[in-house]
């Protein structure tokens, strides 16, 4: 039987497949950087999201 | 009518005041300010013990707390001294030990650095990471005595013990540094030096912005993911106050890279070395925060090649315990010639040889 993964060896997999949206939502951030409130890169975020998500069900 | 009385269940006045009685204790006055508690230290135990449990892991991750040793090592061997007996106070899994026991970078022909150090007493809260390297071969080339404390901040030493006392970030962890480094001083013998190292100011600055910028956007507030940590500044009064004299603080920047920001996590983790602030929010961190860390951590700090630059910062200190026979400055006004002449006469023939 092989070792159990860890649940952030799977999210760091994930998310190394979305790194466009990451790396969109990173400059949303950076942008402003000085000035973040909440929600303020939602809509990046969200896109980023739906990406891990795809990716961590395919495994 | 049933009333039901409960005078039966009550005791007699008699009985009742006999267990006061037996109980009586002494007014104890708490001694000197009452200490403020930031971090706590049974989740910082536990967090060591279960980081030092898995042996494998843990050993993977010694390479920043091997490499100040070793860097801590080389300072002790600047001091022309023998050290019959030395303590090292929060030894974690004896680093301090294991790195006396290899020749000194600048002359690997000289034989081992621990050849003027006699017993190495290392103190350590946490037993399993404390013995967790017992069992290898650096423990025979070296004279040195395991001591688990039942706590980080009381140590149980007589005064005047030491002949020197080492420490090697582990005091990062500790509430009370004002009275552990007093008590430091009351263990060493006159004139012997304390030498520590403790994380400092900004340490691990870029996950702490990346994650406080993903909080900030993902849940519109911030909360503790990183330990408060002392200042150069302060280190200075720290040991002043502590009754140490002839102070050396100085910084030292190591930088780590990472893949991505979740090995880092993984590795401080490891090293049991995770966040034990007693403000800090229980449970897990929400996967949106770290999702959206991760990407910020990227864009903000990121180096070209793609990795992720983690700094520890390194605060080193070096403190004697007075005594009557040791150097001191020369009192004021007895200076025989002028430093601002001599620095401009200096500045003078380096703008000339221009």
């Amino acid at each position: 039987m092989p070792a159990r993964t860890r649940p952030i060896d799977k999210l760091a997999t994930a998310v190394a497949k979305c790194s466009t949206q990451s790396s969109l939502y990173g400059k949303c951030i950076f942008a402003d950087y000085n000035n973040v409130h909440k929600n303020m890169c939602s809509t990046e975020f969200l896109k980023l999201k739906e990406c891990y998500l795809k990716a961590y069900k395919q495994r | 009518m049933n009333t039901l009385s409960i005078r039966a269940f009550i005791p007699p006045l008699t009985r009742r005041c006999v267990p006061l009685q037996a109980t009586r204790r002494y007014a104890v006055q708490a001694p000197g300010a009452p200490t403020l508690e930031i971090f706590s230290n049974r989740h910082k135990w536990q967090q060591k013990e279960r980081a030092a449990s898995n042996t494998e892991t843990s050993r993977s991750v010694d390479y920043l707390r091997d490499e100040v040793a070793s860097r801590l090592c080389e300072r002790v061997l600047d001091i022309n001294r023998h050290f019959p007996k030395v303590l090292d106070l929060g030894a974690n899994a004896c680093n301090i030990g294991r790195m006396l026991t290899l020749p000194s970078e600048d002359s690997p022909g000289q034989g081992p650095r621990a050849k003027r150090i006699g017993t190495l007493t290392a103190a350590e809260s946490s037993e399993t990471l404390l013995y967790r390297d017992a069992d290898l071969p650096f423990n025979k080339e070296i004279d040195i005595v395991r001591e688990v404390l039942p706590t980080s901040e009381l140590l149980p030493y007589d005064a005047n013990t030491f002949d020197a006392v080492l420490s090697s970030l582990s005091l990062h962890w500790i509430n009370d540094l004002p009275s552990v480094l007093a008590q430091v001083n009351n263990i060493l013998k006159p004139d012997s030096p304390f030498m520590g190292v403790m994380m400092g100011g900004d340490s691990l600055y870029e996950l702490r912005t990346a994650l406080q910028l993903a909080e900030q956007d993902r849940r519109g507030g911030v909360s503790t993911h990183t330990s408060p940590l002392a200042d150069v500044r302060d280190i200075g009064g720290l040991l002043q106050k502590a009754g140490f004299n002839l102070l050396t603080v100085d910084v030292d920047d190591i930088v780590v890279d990472f893949p991505d920001c979740f090995s880092l996590m993984k590795d401080l983790q490891a090293m049991g070395e995770s966040n034990a602030v007693l403000g800090r929010e229980k449970g897990a961190i929400q996967r949106d925060v770290l999702l959206a860390a991760e990407g910020i951590y990227r864009e903000l700090h990121g180096n070209e090649d793609g990795s992720l630059p983690a700094t520890f910062r390194l605060i080193y200190m070096i403190g004697w315990k007075p005594a009557p026979t040791q150097a001191k400055p020369l009192e004021r006004g007895t200076g025989m010639f002028s430093i601002k002449d001599y620095l401009e006469k200096n500045d003078k023939d380096a703008q000339g040889k221009e």
